[in-house]
């Protein structure tokens, strides 16, 4: 199966699931809905055998986003899900770790500085900060744009 | 803390000589095994991402090679190609060419600086004044090749800062080829050795299913059985022209990993002779002029020696990014230590920490825990009296 007939057939199969579709060469980048995040990671992950290589937050103005980025070694393809949380001052979201244990660092370190609540994440905690000389009252990245 | 009669925590760092940055782990130890690990990172949080945001394209380049002294060409490059994929810039096949060159004598020093280490801390100091006194040569050919012998300067958006001209690749050949056999010297002599074998073979395991399900990118995943390597998953520079195998091995030890990093730098040497040669008859340009990046996405990574560097940057058509993420490779390696860790001998637990290659920039220091405290355990002459009794049952003297 080519790169084009791979990407095709991940786009049919969460055909209404899927929006916002950015395709460039070897890279899809495409948003999904918090509840259905688990199952698309399900599937890139086992299914098509990716490696979740990070997750980035970034905060937009009117949102905080989540971008997982997942390799597809063999074809050297990113598949990159996103979960865009409209709620900026208490953005949670559902956890991919149950499904990829991989994610429980990144996911405490876009906890710790962004706030990002990941439900069912099984250890919930500070990550880089953790050991923070001062008292941290607000994620050291959230809040830089009004 | 001594919790009872025999579990104890016993603390390495987060001032140690083994971690990459000042990193903390505390082993549950039960008898003289390792039945727990606990890591915390962040001890040297330096807000790199920020930073980036704040700078220019060319001026993140810069800041990028300081993340890490040892991977000084893996970070800019996957961020030049980040840069890049954002508009898919092409770079022309000279600079290809330089660049692939550069990050392949990077991966020898590299890999010759962790055999050192590896070989100090199990009691073969032999190993360690081989392998660095041969990593000397790498850093003079980056020297020639770019002025410096660490932070070189060399990447840009778009192409390289600096030509290799006919000259500089007449000096470098002559050192290349006495590297190289020096190189296969000490490949030789290690994977030989019978006590090194019976030390390093069955310790600090980490299952193929391990490595996929934890992620785990590099030498650390490639000797668990995972194929995966930047350089041909995505051959970006001159990867796609060169012929060269990816080292994979399937038992997942620490004999294995050294393996694979032995004869990774064998096919390193390979590359870096195919380039030079390259670099003799490619004629053209270093550069292409780019003057502007639109607003989008970018992904970029590179096969560090450690594993793979990943940059993401998110641009908005002005002159800097609105989002940098850095991901380096010891980020989704270092968590394996909770498989490999587990069930291990103490005197196995430090070549085990060593063995993902995290960075050694602070080498003996505050490695011992050692002195006035009764419980205190020193790991370095665990680790090498174990060597010492193989060797003895080995050699019977």
């Amino acid at each position: 199966m080519n790169r084009s007939d791979r990407t095709d057939d991940f786009l049919k199969k969460f055909k209404g699931k899927i929006d916002k579709v950015i395709r460039k060469p070897k890279r899809l980048y495409f948003e999904v809905r918090d509840e259905d995040l688990r199952e698309i990671v399900k599937y890139i992950f086992h299914d098509m055998g990716c490696r979740l290589s990070t997750a980035t937050a970034t905060e937009v103005y009117d949102a905080i986003e989540v971008l997982y980025q997942f390799s597809h070694d063999p074809s050297g393809c990113y598949f990159c899900p996103r979960v865009r949380m409209k709620d900026k001052k208490n953005p949670v979201m559902n956890s991919i770790t149950p499904v990829v244990r991989g994610a429980e660092w990144i996911e405490r370190e876009m906890f710790d500085f962004w706030g990002v609540t990941f439900r069912d994440h099984p250890r919930p905690e500070r990550l880089l900060a953790r050991e923070h000389p001062q008292k941290l009252d607000k994620p050291l990245r959230f809040g830089r744009i009004s | 803390m001594k919790l009872n009669e025999n579990v104890n925590h016993v603390p390495v760092g987060p001032f140690h000589p083994l971690l990459e940055e000042a990193e903390y782990f505390n082993l549950t130890v039960e008898g003289e095994t390792v039945v727990d690990i606990d890591m915390d990172i962040g001890w040297m949080h330096r807000g790199h991402e920020f930073i980036s945001e704040q700078k220019t394209f060319t001026q993140s380049i810069f800041l990028v090679e300081r993340i890490c002294g040892i991977c000084s060409t893996s970070h800019p490059l996957a961020c030049v190609h980040a840069f890049e994929d954002v508009d898919n810039t092409d770079i022309p096949e000279r600079a290809a060419y330089i660049r692939s060159l550069v990050g392949e004598l990077e991966r020898i020093h590299s890999h010759l600086l962790w055999l050192g280490l590896a070989g100090h801390f199990i009691g073969y100091d032999t190993l360690w004044m081989w392998s660095w006194k041969y990593r000397e040569p790498v850093l003079q050919m980056m020297e020639i090749i770019s002025g410096n012998r660490n932070h070189y300067g060399m990447m840009r958006i778009g192409g390289v800062a600096r030509d290799v001209d006919p000259d500089r690749v007449k000096t470098l050949r002559p050192i290349l080829d006495m590297l190289d056999k020096k190189l296969k010297m000490i490949v030789a002599a290690a994977k030989d050795d019978p006590v090194l074998k019976s030390r390093l073979k069955g310790v600090g395991v980490l299952t193929k299913q391990d490595a996929i399900e934890m992620c785990a990118t590099g030498p650390t995943s490639r000797a668990s059985g995972v194929p995966g390597d930047v350089r041909t998953d995505e051959p970006n520079d001159a990867y796609g022209w060169l012929d060269f195998k990816v080292i994979v091995t399937e038992n997942g030890d620490v004999w294995d990993k050294l393996v694979v990093r032995l004869l990774e730098m064998l096919e390193s040497t390979k590359i870096c002779r195919q380039c030079l040669d390259k670099l003799n008859t490619v004629k053209g340009p270093i550069l292409n002029d780019v003057k502007e990046i639109s607003a989008g996405e970018g992904i970029g990574r590179y096969e560090a020696p450690r594993g793979e560097v990943f940059h993401y940057v998110r641009t908005d058509g002005t002159n800097r990014a609105i989002r940098h993420k850095v991901r380096a490779p010891s980020y989704v390696n270092i968590p394996t230590y909770s498989a490999s860790c587990k069930g291990i001998p103490i005197a196995d637990a430090l070549i085990t920490l060593a063995s993902v290659d995290p960075c050694y920039c602070c080498t003996e220091r505050a490695l011992r825990v050692k002195g006035e405290h009764p419980d205190a355990i020193d790991f370095l002459k665990l680790s090498r009296a174990k060597t010492e009794r193989i060797r003895r049952e080995i050699h019977g003297h």
